[in-house]
């Protein structure tokens, strides 16, 4: 029987990772929204955006968080374009099948080019603060951990406020239940959904940044990423950006606290069984609309 | 009566074959015939990819899990197992036909996006359990195949290349079989249009479930074989997303249509890889050259080289007899049935 | 990515015997999971062949190394041998890095009936399977690095001795291998383990272990890391305020980056080592000079392991008088089999499975640089225990 502090101490690691979690699900799941399109490429920005927090800080000594002011609007410019030149450009029967293999193209390419310019070495930022934590009732929270963690809980907010209360937003949202209806309504959708992706985008780098404080990255990293945040949409319902956030916390928090019997990598396999469970039980998701029913 | 461009097909295919069996006397060093056996192998795993991708168009990313499970599921039946090799290949296979129900079960009920979905997972779920389940899959050390026969290295790649060409000639005649059945015309109205499918009476589930269902017990033969070939198995490798993707690659470059796209497809790619391997030696470049590629034939070429060349040979065709119209039925109804799909499209 | 390392000079004073190059392949993970230690023996191998033919090369031929880059993945290291065997017709090979890679390799050169003096491959297993032509250039095997410590430890005091332990190893037969060698003999020593975890290579998150590791209080940490997990095991440790009375682990400590990259809290950590840049064996004065002249800095372990394997398969081609593939290499093995070679780790010679006869030193951090503790008779420092906190 695991004492409590490691059962305390786990459920802090858990919130904690399940943060960054949802930040990134809730990316990948507007991207669906959107266009019916699964990013695969999602995480392969989020690890380019976390290479050049480190290449940064390791060149010219400038702390991750700073890198933002670069990576933030390049990453923004870059799902617009995205969205704009290439997804526009596939057979809108075949765009689901066809929009996968061009991200996971992307993903490839991405990860060859990271590759080729720092080769597959493992990489960490060395921060002063990097092995400094705080005490919170006898359980130890690492000081980058909890940077991660405010830097994802602030942009989930900025991201919920700006669909909730801006015209941009409720243009998105309507975009999202009836592109159609909304064309009709007078919104421009295409302009809309390249902006979607561009905050898609921005997502990523904030998240890229967010891990690069306390993870070791290299190229194929992106894989292990792009797994359980797959399984977190579908899990959540596929386009629906709160259900993303709240899958994303029950998971999180579910591998943590599975590592204490099973260890790492059997800890793992929740996100899969989750999303198998969720495929045969519901497969609609349990957060989600009708909308992931057809797709 | 036999036209210009069914002559041309048919020697075609015979040149292919008489390539595919020469090609071991011609190699000039065990090492290109050790190429050749990777090649066949990668054709071989992208005709059974095309079960499912070229009938239903289903894209499945997963085949690479599913060939890994084979190769393990051969290679524990003969180290753990005691079995024969060869009758561990085909239990092997048949574990993961078997295997194949739940996962399709699970991945066809609903369409398109989830079905990708599970088939990425199906990967990095497998690379998981196989790496942590280490007392039975020997985890990150690997599990050693014992060798199937006693022989030197270049003879030992002479018999495995006899035998994946074999076994590639099985695996398009089933394509082949399936193609003129009636089952095969359910399943490509599947491809073209499932809710119209569905709403004339096609079983749409079933038939998905079945073709996967043997798309993954060929995948499986063709990863059991590996197995007995390279005799070292590796977690990482074997559950690898990339070999997912180069199959898919291979049989779109080729074209899914064509029973013969995907080998094409694996040829080019195949033999593109060893090349720059052996000029370039190993760079991410290979992951950089596949991405291109594979961006480039989704956005300009989705039907594939075959199809394109198809079309060359028969504007040449349509000039050189302009005048005169001879077609069976059967090409007439063909040739009418691409152009509604074309204009389906 | 193909390095070629030309043939600088060819001798002029042998004459005969051509002046066509001895060429060795070799297939190293110069990128990947093994990249550090993967260059390190690269650079190893590099000193060699530019010392050999410095001296006018090797039976009046120089030497050229080929190596190719496997990327720390199996697949790719066999079909590297085999294209180096079977295409290029190199003269001789020389073994790749890890462990993983070492016994799907050993079985290409073993099936083309090659020479396979190895670098790299310490684990148990590797002696297991049957290999005729494959021998280990180092002193020990994985599982009998600690054995100084072991016996160290127990012979503490009771009331000094540590009660407890924790092992965290990469599942990777070398990296277990040191860890379970120690745990062995700790736990048949009466000391309990308290947490053993294993972790894929590829595992980057080590929170959750360090959760555990923390939680137990264990006197002793043991880590079965080879660089990059080991860092990051001690920095989620350090997060979580976590101060072992006693800390080993295998590879990590030795690699230059490993001080800046826990932030230089290295004090008291401890590492095994089969190398030492001081011994006094004959041919290791002339490696470090050379070596340093040549790189700008002392040799490692992974350095020395790599050098020390061309002096062993120098030794034998000196001795048989020839290097080409086909009866040459058979001849090549018995000669190794037979004989005892001095190298830079000292007087080598195997088993029959290719099994090194000898034994480990363990090194500590103290003062800022890493020395020598235990054995006592070569020891350049006192043994710190218990560790101070990092």
């Amino acid at each position: 029987m695991p004492s409590g502090a490691l059962l305390f101490q786990s459920v802090l690691l858990g919130l904690l990772l399940g943060g960054l979690y949802a930040l990134l699900a809730s990316g990948l799941t507007l991207y669906f929204g959107i266009m019916r399109v699964v990013m695969i490429a999602h995480s392969a920005f989020l690890i380019l955006a976390a290479y050049l927090a480190w290449y940064l800080h390791e060149q010219a000594g400038i702390d991750p968080l700073l890198s933002m002011i670069v990576t933030v609007p390049l990453f923004f410019g870059a799902g617009v374009g995205l969205q704009r030149l290439l997804l526009t450009r596939l057979r809108p029967a075949t765009l689901t099948m066809m929009s996968v293999l061009l991200t996971f193209a992307i993903a490839l390419l991405i990860e060859g080019l990271l590759g080729y310019a720092f080769t597959g070495t493992q990489r960490r930022i060395n921060l002063g603060y990097g092995s400094a934590s705080i005490e919170v009732f006898g359980a130890r929270i690492a000081v980058v951990k909890l940077i991660a963690f405010v830097l994802a809980v602030v942009a989930l907010s900025a991201l919920y406020l700006l669909m909730k209360k801006t015209r941009f937003g409720w243009a998105l949202r309507a975009t999202i239940q009836h592109r159609d209806a909304a064309r009709l309504l007078g919104i421009d959708t295409d302009r809309v959904a390249g902006f979607g992706f561009g905050i898609g985008l921005a997502t990523a780098a904030i998240g890229g940044t967010a891990l690069s404080l306390d993870t070791t990255i290299y190229p194929s990293l992106h894989w292990h990423w792009i797994g359980p945040l797959m399984a977190i949409i579908v899990v959540g319902g596929l386009g629906s950006v709160p259900g993303a956030a709240m899958a994303a916390l029950v998971l999180g928090m579910a591998q943590s606290l599975l590592q204490i019997p099973l260890g790492t990598t059997w800890a793992q396999t929740v996100f899969y069984v989750a999303l198998f469970a969720t495929l045969a039980i519901r497969p609609q998701g349990f957060f989600g609309g009708r909308l992931a029913q057809r797709f | 009566m036999l036209n210009a461009s069914r002559v041309l097909k048919i020697s075609a295919v015979v040149l292919l074959a008489v390539a595919i069996l020469a090609f071991p006397s011609l190699a000039p060093n065990p090492y290109i015939l050790s190429a050749g056996v990777l090649v066949l192998n990668y054709a071989v795993l992208s005709t059974s990819w095309n079960f499912v991708g070229g009938f239903t168009g289903y894209i499945s990313l997963g085949h690479g899990a599913l060939a890994g499970l084979g190769a393990y599921g051969t290679g524990l039946l003969v180290a753990k197992g005691g079995l024969p090799p060869f009758l561990a290949l085909f239990v092997g296979a048949g574990l993961v036909a078997l295997l194949a129900v739940p996962i399709g079960f699970a991945a066809l009920r609903v369409r398109g996006a989830s079905f990708v979905i599970v088939s990425i997972s199906l990967v990095l779920i497998l690379l998981l359990v196989f790496q942590s389940w280490a007392s039975v899959t020997g985890g990150s050390r690997g599990l050693v195949v014992p060798r199937p026969f006693d022989l030197s290295r270049p003879e030992h790649h002479r018999v495995f290349y006899y035998l994946f060409a074999a076994l590639l000639a099985v695996a398009l005649l089933a394509w082949w079989l399936i193609d003129r059945s009636r089952f095969g015309l359910g399943l490509k109205s599947i491809r073209e249009d499932e809710d119209k499918a569905e709403a004339l009476g096609t079983a749409t589930f079933s038939y998905k479930l079945i073709v996967f269902v043997v798309s993954a017990g060929f995948t499986a033969l063709a990863g059991g074989m590996y197995a007995l070939w390279f005799g070292d198995l590796d977690p990482v490798f074997q559950f690898s997303i990339l070999t997912g993707s180069y199959l898919v690659l291979m049989a779109l470059l080729g074209g899914v249509r064509q029973l013969f796209g995907p080998v094409t497809g694996a040829i080019i790619v195949g033999v593109a890889l060893e090349y720059f391997k052996v000029e370039y030696g190993d760079t991410p470049l290979h992951l950089v050259a596949t991405g291109l590629l594979l961006a480039l034939v989704v956005l300009f070429m989705p039907d594939g080289i075959l199809p394109a060349i198809g079309d060359l040979l028969k504007r040449f065709d349509r000039t050189q007899r302009s005048s005169i119209r001879e077609v069976t039925a059967a090409e007439l109804r063909e040739q009418r049935l691409t152009e509604a799909n074309g204009a389906a499209r | 990515m193909i390095l070629t390392l030309g043939a600088c000079s060819s001798g002029g004073e042998e004459t005969g015997g051509g002046d066509d190059p001895i060429v060795i392949g070799v297939s190293l993970p110069l990128t990947g999971d093994f990249s550090e230690p993967g260059k390190g023996v690269q650079q190893g191998y590099e000193a060699w062949a530019k010392i050999v033919n410095d001296k006018g090369g090797l039976l009046g031929r120089p030497v050229e190394l080929k190596i190719l880059d496997d990327q720390s993945n199996a697949d790719r290291v066999v079909a590297d041998y085999e294209q180096l065997i079977g295409k290029d017709e190199v003269d001789l090979v020389f073994g790749p890095f890890s462990t993983r890679l070492v016994v799907p390799s050993a079985r290409v050169a073993e099936e083309y009936d090659m020479l396979f003096v190895e670098p790299a491959g310490a684990a148990k297993e590797v002696f297991e399977q049957g290999f005729k032509n494959l021998f280990y250039a180092a002193p020990a095997v994985a599982n009998d690095h600690y054995n100084h410590l072991a016996e160290k430890i127990l012979a503490m005091p009771a009331d000094q001795r540590p009660k407890t332990a924790a092992y965290a190893a990469m599942d990777d037969p070398f990296a277990q291998g040191t860890a379970y060698g120690l745990k062995e003999k700790l736990e048949a020593g009466g000391v309990k383990t308290v947490v053993n975890e294993v972790y894929p290579p590829n595992t980057t998150d080590f929170s959750g272990i360090a959760a555990k590791i923390a939680d137990s209080k264990a006197d002793v940490l043991v880590g079965g890391s080879q660089y990059q997990d080991g860092v990051n095991l001690i920095v989620a440790l350090q997060q979580l305020g976590y101060q072992p009375k006693l800390a080993a682990f295998s590879t990590a400590p030795t690699n230059p980056e490993f001080a800046s990259a826990i932030g230089n809290k290295t004090e008291g950590v401890l590492s095994p080592t089969g190398y030492s840049q001081d011994a006094q064996y004959p041919s290791n004065k002339e490696f470090v000079e050379k070596y340093t002249a040549q790189f700008g800095k002392a040799p490692e372990e992974d350095q020395a392991n790599g050098y020390t394997t061309g002096e062993v398969v120098a030794a034998a081609v000196t001795a048989v008088g020839c290097a080409e593939q086909g009866e040459c290499q058979q001849k090549l093995v018995d000669w190794v089999r037979a004989n005892t070679v001095d190298t830079v780790v000292g007087p080598l010679s195997w088993d029959e499975t290719g099994k090194p006869k000898g034994a480990h030193m363990i090194q500590q951090w103290v003062g800022g640089d890493i020395k020598i503790v235990l054995p006592e008779d070569v020891k350049e420092a006192e043994f710190l225990y218990p560790k101070p906190a990092w």
